[in-house]
């Protein structure tokens, strides 16, 4: 379960995020562009750090102002799917999603790829894919690492309407294997009331169930 | 400041600093270790003369690499020792290198602060530049063509260094793809096929 209760400034508005995303659960922030909606995945992931109030994962505080508390996103046990995923451009997908993990889990990196339908591009550099076998390795890498919570911001937005609709009904599909809770931040209406199981608007940074 | 100063002003402080009673060349005579007129005041004079070229392209490379591939890292779990080591510097990597070109090929040019701190002496402190000016200066024409031709080939080399470097950087949009081999098959395909249809409307 992740606890949620907290406030961060920002020069436009205070992004204020009140809510509670129970255990194998999906959680959709969705809300127009600007609204604050990837600042409270920051804050959640510890990338960010808000200016008061309390973050809790599994039972864990990993951020409290009153107990000076604020966990680095390394202490976290999250996966984190960025917008444009973020793949580091100078190693293969195999080396992407073997690059975080210790030396004996290493050969677990094939697995994942072969999980998501990517083996066959162990050896190819992230600029050499498409979106869509893109969006699967950014959630290989995300996923390898065994978080206790996975952050998606927008994972869907830069993908075509046909990659789109493929990558929903993979999402889906896995979300039944996924273990974990997960909060996924979406602009697109549609899009969040699809895949979430609890839709949370955000609204001028306000993010209150 | 070596930057905006003259280089024999440079060379001026540089003998100040390190002359014999200066403040670190005294030190540094009590040691046994004497600076100026040896092959390492030249070393110094070229460090300083050619280092905020190296420090700004450094710093220029580094402050280029995304902060979203750090960012994805931590979230990974990494440490920010490793983030360093396997992310940031391979990214800054083609950037650090040519800043590295650009400063050796600085110092190799070194004249003023050279000629100020190491002197001109042949087979000890005589550099490339300071051999081709005594060359000159003696009227061995000879001698001033092979330096000159040496400092053209050796100049050549680093600008194609510099070159490969830029092509191989990371910045999103800079870098030429590679096509990939099923890319290549239908690139040849394409071009197979434009061949024999313009052949077919020649013969026809």
């Amino acid at each position: 379960m992740i606890l949620v209760n907290f406030e961060k400034e920002l020069p436009e508005f205070t992004v204020c995020a009140g809510f509670m995303v129970e255990e194998k659960s999906t959680v959709v922030l969705w809300g127009e562009s600007g609204s604050g909606k990837t600042t409270i995945l920051s804050c959640i992931a510890g990338l960010a750090s808000p200016e008061r109030g309390e973050i809790s994962i599994a039972g864990e505080s990993v951020f409290s102002s009153s107990r000076l508390i604020d966990l680095p996103p390394q202490a976290r046990g999250i996966g984190f799917v960025f917008q444009h995923y973020a793949l580091f451009p100078h190693l293969s997908a195999l080396e992407n999603v073997a690059f975080a993990l210790p030396k004996a889990r290493k050969p677990e990196a094939r697995d994942y790829l072969e999980r998501f339908g990517i083996g066959r591009l162990a050896d190819r550099k992230p600029a050499t894919l498409s979106g869509g076998e893109r969006q699967r390795l950014a959630l290989a890498r995300a996923l390898a690492t065994e978080p206790r919570v996975l952050l998606l911001d927008e994972p869907f937005s830069a993908l075509d309407r046909r990659t789109k609709e493929e990558m929903y009904r993979e999402f889906q599909k896995l979300r039944e294997e996924l273990t974990m809770s997960v909060i996924l931040v979406s602009h697109d209406r549609r899009e969040a009331e699809l895949l979430g199981e609890c839709l949370i608007e955000v609204v001028d940074g306000a993010a209150l169930e | 400041m070596p930057m905006v100063l003259p280089p024999t002003i440079m060379g001026y402080l540089l003998l100040l600093f390190f002359g014999r009673r200066g403040p670190a060349g005294a030190i540094l005579e009590k040691l046994g270790i004497p600076i100026i007129f040896t092959w390492i005041a030249a070393v110094v004079a070229s460090i300083v003369v050619s280092l905020p070229l190296m420090y700004q392209n450094c710093k220029a490379a580094l402050s280029s690499v995304d902060p979203q591939y750090e960012k994805a890292a931590r979230t990974l779990g990494v440490s920010e020792g490793r983030i360093f080591r396997r992310i940031t510097l391979p990214l800054a990597a083609p950037g650090i290198v040519s800043g590295v070109v650009l400063s050796f090929a600085r110092a190799l040019g070194e004249f003023g602060a050279t000629l100020m701190i190491a002197g001109n002496i042949p087979g000890r402190t005589q550099t490339i530049p300071l051999a081709l000016y005594n060359a000159v200066e003696g009227g061995r024409d000879g001698e001033a063509r092979l330096l000159l031709g040496v400092t053209v080939v050796i100049a050549f080399a680093l600008i194609l260094v510099v070159g490969l470097c830029e092509r191989r950087s990371y910045a999103p949009g800079l870098r030429p793809q590679k096509p990939t081999a099923a890319r290549r098959q239908s690139m040849r395909r394409h071009f197979a096929s434009k061949t024999a249809s313009s052949s077919k409307g020649r013969t026809t």
